[in-house]
């Protein structure tokens, strides 16, 4: 095969027919990038999700009077529950100290003694078990039973419903524009491709009669949609890459850094994208590239 | 070189291409192919390329059966078949050298030997100085020649010439003819579908004549029209 020959002809004609290269390759930057946004935003949104459920932790109040030996049994108990990921004991000084910390210390220095019980706070491996795991502690009796939490036993029990519920709307949400953009993707790579073989199908027919064979014929327009497919691609998942690196660190210096957005973790390998999503999406450019050339060459090298 | 034997394409509406065609070109013939529009010149040609293939009969081309021809072959035989057009069919993105080039590209030719036949055929054309114009930019004459030296670089014992001379004044239309002429004295068989009665008249080669698909006439040295030949014959 003379690959120089050919990537001297794909080359050559996308120099000569640069109007229409250009197009093409706005083409897959603009439905590549759009791509690119909508899984990268879902990448994050799901992480930010993750962390939002990472944070919900379950607050077991310990009651003053009870004995060191309650509260190592109340311990034991803790660790033995399977759904727990880590739990923490906070000491009555600890969260006196805590509250100092957070609110105004005047207040805190006014008091003769300390009214804040001792706790363990409990994550859990799965935010959907929140419910099923603060209720083991309901009816413990080293828990402080003080009305207006339930039976000494605190975590955001509506609040984790409704974010779980969110959560999962926006999930499906996300994957459904996913599928609405990807297809949009292709369907405008693979008319730009046919458009512009369109314009040249005198040239595949003077080709065949000059005595060449299809492949011959085809392979400088796959070598064509291929570079078009990785050009455009490349721009894209370099915008892409840029405009989450801007809105990551204006995240990071914002209010709402909790959605704890990551860049790197984009471009590298997780389990969705063994490859990374931004080199798929490059890989994926690229290759809708070659392939549209090859289906629209189709009609034109028929007898 | 060519053998048609009762060849017959009827295109789809009822449309008569070919009717009962027989006829046999000997290898190194010249040979005119005349008729008005739509008597099968056309459809002769292409099947002789095999762009099209007939309904019935048998046509055998250098030696191959058509019919039984695979479809990965087409390439090969049409690489033995040059191809001269009435619209030159050049490719317009393509230099005149690059267009004869491709030509040679297409059988595989090294790059070296392109360098050296691609001049050559040029200069034999005559066309050295316009090695690096684009078809735009040169003349129906030049553009036709280009057409011409691609259809001879690869020295084809065939070359199919349909209307060459339909698209290009009278006197750049002679030199043109004189370089099939030229092509014919190497061997190489000629077969040129016109229109040009003054040539056809002047050249007094072998004429077949087509009417709505049917052979009317195969005359050795003769003229455009059967009734001036005859015309001829009786005075």
């Amino acid at each position: 095969m003379r690959v120089g020959f050919f990537l001297g002809e794909a080359i050559g004609s996308m120099r000569r027919n640069w109007v229409m290269a250009m197009a093409a390759v706005i083409t897959v930057f603009v439905s590549t990038a759009i791509l690119g946004a909508v899984l990268v935003t879902q990448g994050n949104l799901e992480k930010g999700a993750t962390s939002l459920k990472n944070r919900v932790v379950i607050e077991v109040f310990i009651k003053d009077e009870a004995s060191q030996k309650a509260v190592k049994a109340l311990e034991n108990k803790i660790a033995a529950i399977p759904e727990v990921k880590e739990y923490e004991y906070i000491s009555k000084e600890e969260a006196l100290e805590r509250f100092r910390k957070r609110f105004d210390e005047r207040i805190v220095d006014n008091l003769n003694v300390n009214p804040l019980p001792a706790s363990y706070e409990i994550q859990v491996k799965d935010a959907n078990q929140v419910d099923m795991v603060a209720r083991q502690f309901f009816n413990e009796p080293t828990v402080d039973n003080d009305p207006g939490t339930h039976n000494g036993v605190k975590y955001a029990r509506e609040t984790v419903r409704r974010m779980l519920g969110t959560i999962r709307i926006v999930g499906w949400g996300m994957w459904v524009a996913t599928g609405v953009f990807a297809l949009a993707a292709v369907l405008l790579i693979s008319t730009t491709v046919r458009l512009s073989i369109f314009a040249r199908r005198r040239e595949v027919e003077i080709m065949r009669l000059v005595g060449a064979t299809n492949w011959f014929i085809r392979w400088p327009f796959v070598l064509e949609g291929f570079i078009t497919g990785l050009l455009g691609a490349l721009l894209a998942v370099g915008f892409v890459y840029a405009s989450n690196w801007a809105l990551a660190n204006w995240l990071k210096s914002s209010s709402i850094d909790f959605l704890d957005v990551d860049v790197i973790n984009l471009i590298w390998q997780d389990a969705v994208w063994p490859l990374g999503l931004l080199p798929t999406l490059v890989i994926l450019g690229a290759v809708l590239g070659a392939i549209g050339s090859l289906l629209a060459l189709r009609r034109y090298l028929k007898t | 070189m060519i053998v048609f034997e009762d060849v017959t394409k009827i295109y789809d509406p009822n449309v008569v291409g070919l009717q009962d065609f027989t006829c046999h070109i000997g290898k190194g013939e010249f040979v005119f192919l005349v008729g008005a529009s739509g008597s099968g010149k056309s459809t002769l040609i292409k099947l002789v390329l095999k762009e099209l293939r007939p309904d019935t009969g048998r046509i055998l081309v250098a030696g191959r059966n058509l019919g039984t021809l695979r479809h990965s072959k087409v390439p090969l035989l049409r690489r033995n078949i040059g191809c001269v057009f009435q619209d030159f069919k050049l490719l317009p993105n393509k230099t005149v050298y690059d267009n004869v080039g491709y030509a040679l590209e297409v059988v595989g030719e090294p790059r070296k030997s392109i360098r050296r036949k691609v001049p050559e055929i040029l200069s034999l054309v005559g066309l050295s100085e316009k090695t690096n114009s684009y078809p735009h930019e040169i003349s129906g004459g030049e553009q036709q020649r280009v057409s011409v030296a691609r259809a001879f670089v690869n020295h084809p014992p065939l070359l199919l010439a349909d209307e060459p001379t339909g698209n290009i004044d009278p006197e750049t239309a002679v030199g043109i003819m004189q370089l099939l002429v030229r092509i014919n004295r190497t061997g190489t068989t000629v077969l040129v579908a016109t229109h040009d009665r003054d040539m056809v008249n002047r050249m007094r080669r072998r004429v077949l004549q087509l009417d709505t698909g049917r052979l009317v006439r195969d005359e050795h040295r003769g003229g455009y029209d059967q009734v001036a030949a005859s015309e001829e014959e009786g005075a």
